[in-house]
């Protein structure tokens, strides 16, 4: 037993101080960030090609389907979004190219009245397993969600909000909407990575639903390919109407 | 030219049906199956195998070609008697945070027999991968497994190159491997953590959590991903590590595994979580290489096989790697295995780092196995990954894939037979197993 404590009390405390303060660049790699377009980055047709999942339009560029591959680094572009990225409305995640909007918190209103813990449950709908990763590393000390109220429950029954990962596969649609219907109301729905937004690099295949909206209604939109631990946090407490907003020009 | 990694046979020259031999793939138009032979550790390609003997795995899984709807591993003689029913686990609300689902006959306490169901998550990855180039299928290829992404694009790559016979410069083999072991360290820790987690190890899995967390997070800083997305295409991000770079991650490298080793003295130290794991899913020898078994869930039930060492390719080739192999075959061989693979990993980063090879050297590819056709094989962190990729024109034509998991989900309902409820989540999270890794 005591060297159990004695283990604990030698690593000390590794939780970070988000959402208090900000993220720090050891939490948040590169690609934790969006794209943006740096002034005089270039444009036209060959700009929309090198984007395999048509994020780049000539005059917006689509966070939402961004999948952080980094092909338009080389042409003018750079990750420097905020961390912060998630939104209530899908349309925010589409930003035109020249000057990117700056959204505050308190433009947002809570999204329904969780006022105290949080309880959360995650569906799969078919994720390469990375953002499910991503999700349960909010339990590791490093990001430790229990301090913020925030906890992972087996069942959807116990649950507040619904995390989805994944692009919907036909044969996850059914048990997701047992899941969705499962949960007791006032609910919300967290949309995590670029899969549920809009297909992410499974877009196009007829298949698969390219968006989880067209299945339950979604509240929280999360981009990402994966999204980061932080990033997921930040979803999760914009669902709840506590999520800091970082001031990126 | 390099000598392929394995002997080309004909089919009525070959007895496949030989105690030892396993089939390890098989490819979806049929034209070839790769066997391994545990008794000399040897590898045979067998051309034109006509139908393979009915052995070990369901065929069709070791053919390459995963399901495009639910699959199930049925049991071939289901268990009955009195008071014996059906009990669907999954795929919502498995616990292993992954969407699947098992069908556990049982009479209350005890797990009688097992079928894996899965196909919940497929993609239908391999189906759109037809007449994309290289780096935009790798993109596709590296999320087949978010945690696994080095080892899948690496075989990818791999066999790719080897159908067109392109040079590798040597330095990106490097890179390669680096990538790989960096990411077959974090999930032998993720794996140890998960276990700790069943096992109400609090502090231990905390620990181990955290381990794995800096890891990924040392694969952000030093790829740009925290799960090496993009890090090893054509094309990609890729940071490539300058000698800069390299100065600064020995530092680091010896620091996590120092910490390790004294988290592992003190799970050795925890008698109760060495009794929840010993004798818990044992598969034995002799099962383990009929079901086809691979990776560190082979090597804990005794056969010490691991394409680094029995398939070789640079770099491996140029590295002192040991074999870790224990006998037991149950949970606490397979996590004694992957202990020792950490370890292992970490000395060869160390020696990776060590021999970093200028630039301008370029590194052969294995011969094509038939006129743009190339297959590779590399040990992912869950065990043997083969691709087999056909190239047209310069862009992908047909993929066959055999992956680890597909491989190892028989072992797996193996193991849980006669185990009890409470043992359900050790047993699984040992053999480090990913549903999407099966669906494709």
């Amino acid at each position: 037993m005591s060297t159990w404590l004695e283990a604990s009390v030698r690593r000390g405390i590794l939780t970070t101080r988000y959402p208090a303060s900000a993220a720090t660049a050891d939490e948040v790699p590169a690609t934790g960030r969006g794209p943006r377009a740096r002034p005089g980055a270039s444009g036209g047709a060959a700009l929309a090609d090198a984007c395999p999942v048509g994020a780049i339009g000539p005059e917006t560029l689509d966070q939402g389907r961004c999948i952080r591959c980094a092909r338009c680094l080389p042409r003018g572009f750079d990750f420097s979004g905020p961390v912060e990225a998630s939104t209530t409305d899908r349309a925010a995640l589409l930003e035109p190219r020249a000057a990117p909007p700056l959204r505050t918190a308190d433009s947002e209103a809570p999204l329904r009245p969780f006022s105290r813990s949080l309880h959360v449950f995650l569906v799969d709908v078919g994720s390469c397993n990375a953002c499910n990763l991503e999700v349960l590393a909010l339990a590791n000390p490093y990001y430790d969600s229990q301090r913020l109220g925030i906890f992972f429950t087996n069942s959807p029954r116990h649950a507040d909000v619904l995390l989805v990962v994944g692009v919907p596969t036909p044969e996850m649609a059914e048990p997701l909407r047992r899941a969705f219907e499962a949960l007791p109301g006032p609910k919300a729905v967290v949309a995590v990575g670029a899969c549920p937004i809009s297909g992410g690099v499974f877009r196009g295949n007829p298949d698969l639903t390219p968006s989880l909206a067209d299945l339950v209604p979604v509240d929280v939109f999360v981009p990402g390919c994966p999204p980061t631990p932080l990033g997921v946090l930040d979803g999760i407490l914009r669902a709840a109407g506590r999520a800091r907003r970082e001031a990126v020009p | 030219m390099t000598r392929a990694p394995w002997t080309l046979v004909e089919a009525d020259r070959f007895d496949a049906g030989r105690a030892d031999r396993a089939l390890a793939y098989w490819s979806p138009d049929g034209r070839f199956a790769l066997y391994n032979d545990y008794r000399t550790g040897q590898s045979f390609l067998v051309s034109d195998p006509g139908p393979i003997p009915d052995q070990g795995p369901p065929s069709w899984w070791a053919r390459g070609a995963g399901p495009a709807r639910p699959f199930s591993l049925a049991d071939p003689a289901p268990v009955e008697g009195y008071g014996v029913f059906t009990f669907p686990y999954g795929p919502v609300s498995l616990g292993v945070a992954e969407s699947g689902r098992f069908d556990l006959r049982t009479y209350g306490e005890r797990i009688l027999a097992v079928t894996p169901i899965g196909g919940f998550k497929s993609r239908r990855l391999r189906a759109g991968l037809a007449g994309l180039s290289l780096a935009d299928a790798g993109l596709r290829i590296e999320r087949t497994v978010g945690n696994f992404a080095a080892a899948h694009v690496a075989a990818f790559l791999a066999a790719a190159e080897s159908a067109v016979g392109a040079e590798v410069p040597l330095e990106e083999l490097w890179v390669r491997a680096f990538a790989q072991e960096l990411q077959r360290i974090y999930n032998h820790l993720h794996v140890i953590a998960r276990i700790a987690e069943a096992a109400n190890q609090n502090v231990g899995s905390a620990q181990a959590h955290a381990l794995a967390e800096e890891m990924v997070r040392f694969q952000g800083r030093v790829f740009g991903h925290r799960w090496l997305f993009g890090a090893l295409l054509p094309g990609g991000p890729a940071r490539r590590l300058g000698s800069e770079d390299r100065r600064a991650i020995p530092g680091f490298l010896t620091g996590h595994e120092q910490a390790f080793d004294r988290l592992w003295s003190l799970f050795l130290e925890s008698r109760t979580f060495i009794d929840r794991i010993q004798a818990t899913a044992p598969v034995p020898r002799d099962r383990a290489v009929r079901l086809g078994g691979v990776g560190p869930t082979l090597r804990a039930s005794g056969v010490a096989w691991d394409d680094r060492l029995r398939v070789p390719h640079a770099p491996y080739t140029d590295l002192f790697l040991t074999l870790p192999q224990e006998s037991a075959g149950d949970a606490l061989a397979r996590v004694l295995v992957r202990v020792q693979e950490i370890r292992a990993s970490f000395s060869l980063l160390e020696q990776l780092l060590e021999r970093w090879p200028s630039n301008g050297a370029v590194g052969t590819p294995d011969p094509p196995i038939a006129p743009g056709r190339g297959l590779a094989r590399v040990e992912a962190p869950s065990g043997d990954l083969v691709y087999d990729v056909t190239v047209r024109a310069g862009r992908v034509d047909q993929v066959g894939v055999r992956t680890a998991s597909q491989a190892n989900f028989p072992l797996l309902a193996e193991g849980l037979r006669d185990q009890v409820f409470t043992d359900f989540h050790f047993a699984y999270e040992s053999f480090g197993l990913v549903f999407a890794e099966t669906d494709g």
